[in-house]
């Protein structure tokens, strides 16, 4: 009995461990090639570390690439969405959850709809409209439309965390003399702070990979999104894979780097956001 | 007093968030409009202290870095600038594939100040499309100052309703490019200039372990630059153009017999099998690096082709139907093409510009050998790459010319004809499913 | 308080940023997707109504070819709850159990997902290349020279390959949802079967499996939905090519509105994703709900 459970347990680390060098390879190999001319790529070192460093790969990232600002631009699209989400999001969370009106669960459900619509499907009337208020060509045209997709899971989300508020606290803060405003602002948005981080994520990652919007909203060089980036470098480079590799390095290690250093805190507002949600 | 406060406060907040559609982007923009002046160096001339009444002309192009063209764009802009110190060229160049969604969405949008001032454009339906919805502005006044310096026939693809609305930046042809060392190799010293030739040479090519031709299945322009040579030395050009033009039906019994030719050429192993998977940079880099023999593409690969480190050589793919067709029959035309947005503030100035920029990138492309010239060379060409005279001589000897099939043809029908063509390329279809397809699908 | 928090005004404030935004950019645009998709029109031109011919013409039309690009998308939500969500649970019940190097693990596994996905189909764009991909390579170097294939520009194998790295990105996601669920089970409720002689996999059986149910639901609903909306990697990687084969969609939906120039046929498409992501989830629910 005890052999065969241990037997299992050996089987079962098998498994995970293959499972882990399987997701870790993709990254290593992207790493080594950043790293190598073609030569080395496609001759017989493909697997190895690298045999002369070439750093200048990520010189013509950063140049030629601009991958740099890319980059910045990419951060600054996604904090501003996030910070934005957020706010309208506790917002609107708290008086679905809190204030008191009739058809409460209607809207939620009405805002629940946006978790299945694909962002794709409204690229043109959204192009049309930002193009109306002339914010094509700012962060804004991409903050905007990443935010308002976003927001169905960040309500959700607060939902669960400000349901867990007892509303005891809003009693005694209203006998205190609070306003609705002063509860909202002093008892309600201290107490979310768990789910300021867990939005964060899901919004992150909702907005750090979109493509096509960045893409069309987006005519000049000096404000193009990663995503954008990395797909236009590869265009260059087709056949070139050392700058490529360093440019898709450049996209991709900050936010490992930031990970790595956070991981347990990430995940675990991740897995805040899944029980609670 | 503290629910005032709060009220307040609150509305700010909401005037905050909900001024992200209203009058804050203006001042919160601002660092974005600042940072092109840091990085925009590279992309296009220097900033120069901006005098108070210089007027500002968008451009939308698909010259970007690694794009053949973009030495002469970024010549003839700063020729132009240098000569007028009044108007700056704001150049911003788009990879091929998304610039076709953007230019597409900004017509959609249709507001003036997304639009750009001058734009790139395919010639053909693809600027038909929009002169129809009334987007382009008309160029008639604005060629006369050069009188006869562009051949009428060379403005052909850009003129809708009589009216000229593009200018060509260039012109090209397909041609067969070869690399004369793989073939001397199996004994040829010269390109096969008929069929029989052709398919001797392929298969002492393939029975030496070679590859003869490649062609990337993943861009399916690509296919067509076979496909199309082979279906006109078989049916003519007179024929091919009527079909592409929509005036006969592609129900023609030579057709099939030229897409049967294609895919034997297929079957024998005369293309590299990992063409398929593989967009047209990795297949010209495939040709330059000695793995293929043949190279079929249009003449703007001139210029790397000449520098390859093998001895290059150029000639047009051989006749298939003598009764129809002749060698002197390509396919090409001017397509590449500059024009101006009815809707720019600017519109006079930007056409005075866009014919300006037309004529002087297409001498500046004929000089770096990425296409041959649509406008009468008015400079100095002894210094010509000799694998550009050499295709100027198979122009000047030209018959008849019929532009590319997805240029020709308008975006629904170009999409429909691409697809069977592609079937074609991964022998889905026979001859007679193509015919049969293509028929019925496009009348 | 009662009064205090039924101040319509103020409600009306509350939600107001989250209606703007939400109805100016996913509402609105629907409703124009929904009226677009009655009429013949090229983006630009004139436009003529034609009542449901797009719709008729979407669903019958083999040039089209929407049916296969739906086939496609539907079979890729199939492996994704039969496979991905399996191996994902198969996880997260190993890691949730308590094991050495939990957190290593964890955090190794959840890495794909904060990759963007246009990095992770640049990289596989490489590892598939067929004359220098490290797949093929590796073959090459075991001696399974003929199992090599140009696995993108085969009709055979391009929606195999496709779907690899597609599954391969959210298992991590799926894993840490589900990991959350298999941790929030009662430590109690575990031991007592462990004393009652259950086997692990009867405690996973009978007690865990039971307890995540919800987090399942919604681990299945985020499956399938976002297979129907799959775009990104399938844009990067093949574009819905070769000869169609792995068009799906979205990508569908993309060539209609700015390469055929058929706006009103790309609304139609457009349309047709929403209704089928909600048919999904409310189906989706529907059978969580039968089952208790």
């Amino acid at each position: 009995m005890r052999n065969k459970s241990r037997t299992a347990q050996t089987l079962i680390y098998i498994g995970l461990v293959l499972w882990a060098l399987i997701n870790l390879f993709p990254v290593y190999w992207m790493f080594t090639f950043s790293l190598k001319d073609n030569a080395e790529i496609f001759g017989d070192n493909v697997v190895g570390l690298p045999r002369h460093w070439l750093w200048s790969n990520y010189i013509s990232a950063m140049k030629t690439g601009k991958m740099g600002v890319y980059f910045l631009n990419s951060a600054i699209v996604a904090t501003a969405t996030i910070l934005i989400t957020l706010a309208v999001a506790l917002m609107a969370t708290f008086a679905l959850t809190r204030l008191i009106w009739k058809r409460q669960k209607t809207l939620n459900k009405f805002f629940m709809l946006g978790l299945t619509i694909p962002i794709h499907a409204s690229i043109v009337p959204v192009y049309v409209t930002l193009s109306r208020m002339h914010m094509l060509n700012t962060y804004w045209a991409l903050i905007i439309p990443y935010s308002a997709f976003s927001l169905s899971m960040a309500i959700l989300v607060c939902t669960g965390f400000m349901n867990e508020i007892p509303r005891e606290l809003d009693e005694s803060a209203c006998i205190d003399g609070c306003s609705t405003w002063g509860i909202f602002f002093r008892i309600i948005v201290p107490l979310m702070k768990p789910a300021v981080a867990t939005v964060g994520i899901y919004t992150f990652l909702q907005c750090w990979n979109e493509l096509m919007f960045a893409n069309v909203f987006i005519s000049k060089s000096a404000l193009r999104t990663l995503p954008v980036g990395v797909q236009a470098l590869s265009g260059q480079y087709t056949t070139d894979w050392g700058p490529i590799g360093a440019a898709l390095v450049v996209a991709t290690f900050p936010t490992l780097f930031v990970y790595i250093f956070l991981s347990k805190k990430i995940q675990e507002s991740f897995i805040a956001g899944a029980v609670k949600g | 007093m503290k629910k005032l406060i709060a009220l307040v406060l609150a509305l700010v907040m909401v005037l905050g968030l909900a001024a992200c559609g209203g009058s804050k982007p203006a001042e919160e923009t601002k660092p974005a409009e600042t940072k092109p002046a840091e990085t925009k160096p590279a992309e296009t001339t220097p900033a120069e202290p901006a005098a108070p009444e210089q007027t500002v002309l968008k451009l939308w192009c698909i010259a970007t870095e690694s794009d053949s063209n973009r030495p002469a764009y970024l010549k003839a802009i700063e020729e132009y600038e240098k000569a007028h110190p009044d108007v700056k060229i704001e150049m911003e160049a788009f990879e091929n594939e998304s610039y076709k969604t953007k230019i597409k969405a900004a017509m959609m949008g249709g507001d003036a100040d997304d639009l750009p001032d001058i734009f790139f454009t395919w010639s053909g339906a693809f600027l038909g499309d929009f002169v129809d919805a009334g987007k382009v502005f008309c160029l008639d006044d604005y060629y006369k100052p050069y009188g006869d310096q562009i051949p009428e026939v060379m403005l052909a693809n850009t003129t809708y309703g009589g009216k000229h609305f593009g200018v060509p930046t260039t012109f090209n042809i397909v041609a067969m490019f070869a690399n004369m060392d793989m073939l001397a190799e199996v004994g040829w010293d010269h390109v096969p200039e008929t069929y029989e030739d052709l398919t001797a040479c392929c298969d002492a090519l393939v029975a030496a372990g070679k590859i003869p031709f490649g062609c990337a299945g993943k861009e399916t322009w690509c296919v067509t630059e076979y496909l199309e040579p082979i279906i006109i030395k078989t049916i003519g050009y007179e024929a091919l153009g009527k079909i592409f033009a929509g005036e006969a039906t592609w129900n023609d019994p030579d057709i099939a017999n030229a897409v049967t030719t294609f895919q034997d050429m297929i079957n024998k192993g005369y293309f590299d099998p990992s063409g398929m998977a593989l967009g047209n940079d990795e297949v010209k880099a495939n040709f330059l690096a000695g793995k293929t023999a043949f190279y079929q593409n249009g003449s703007w690969n001139t210029g790397e082709i000449n520098d390859a480190s093998f001895k290059p050589a150029v000639a047009l793919f051989p006749v298939m139907n003598a009764a129809r067709s002749t060698y002197n029959q390509t396919i090409g035309g001017p397509s590449d093409s500059l024009a101006v947005c009815a809707s720019s503030k600017n519109v006079e100035l930007a056409a005075e510009v866009a014919v300006w920029l037309g004529k002087e990138i297409c001498h500046y492309n004929y000089l770096n050998a990425v296409g041959l010239p649509a406008w009468i060379p008015d400079y100095d060409t002894s210094s010509l790459k000799p694998l550009l005279v050499d295709i100027a001589d198979l122009v000047a000897s030209c018959e008849g010319m019929v532009l590319f099939g997805d240029t020709a043809m308008s975006a629904d029908p170009a999409q429909v004809y691409l697809s069977y063509v592609s079937q074609v390329y991964g022998c889905e279809i026979d001859g007679d499913g193509f015919v049969a397809g293509l028929t019925n699908d496009l009348g | 308080m009662k009064k205090l928090y039924s101040n319509k005004w103020q409600i009306l404030i509350f939600l107001l940023p989250a209606l703007i935004l939400f109805c100016g950019v996913l509402i609105a645009p629907i409703g124009a997707s929904a009226y677009y998709s009655f009429f013949d029109w090229n983006g630009f031109g004139e436009k003529t109504f034609i009542e449901f011919s797009n719709y008729r013409e979407l669903f019958t039309s083999n040039a089209i070819g929407f049916m296969k690009a739906l086939r496609n998308s539907l079979l890729l939500a199939a492996l994704s709850v039969g496979l991905q969500l399996p191996l994902a649970l198969a996880l997260a019940l190993a890691l949730g159990k308590g094991i050495k190097g939990e957190r290593g693990f964890l955090s190794i596994y959840f890495m794909p997902v904060l990759i963007s996905t246009v990095v992770i189909g640049q990289l596989w764009l490489k590892i598939y290349n067929p004359d220098y991909g490290i797949l093929n390579v590796f073959l090459r170097k075991v001696g399974l020279e003929s199992w090599t294939r140009i696995w993108l520009g085969t009709k055979k194998t391009a929606l195999g390959s496709v779907f690899v790295p597609t599954l391969w990105q959210y298992v991590g996601y799926h894993m840490l949802l589900l990991y959350a669920g298999v941790k929030s089970v009662p430590p109690e409720l575990r031991e007592a079967a462990m004393l009652d002689g259950a086997t692990d996999g009867q405690v996973n059986r009978y007690i865990v499996l039971p307890y995540i149910k919800p987090i399942i639901k919604i681990s299945v609903i985020f499956a399938v939905t976002g297979s129907l909306k799959s775009f990104d990697l399938i844009y990067v990687l093949t574009n819905g090519g070769p000869l169609h084969s792995t068009e799906v969609p979205s990508t569908l939906m993309i060539n209609m509105l700015f390469l055929r120039n058929r706006y009103g046929m790309g609304s139609t498409i457009a349309v047709m994703l929403i209704v089928l992501c909600f048919g999904f989830a409310l189906l989706i629910n529907a059978i969580f709900r039968e089952e208790d």
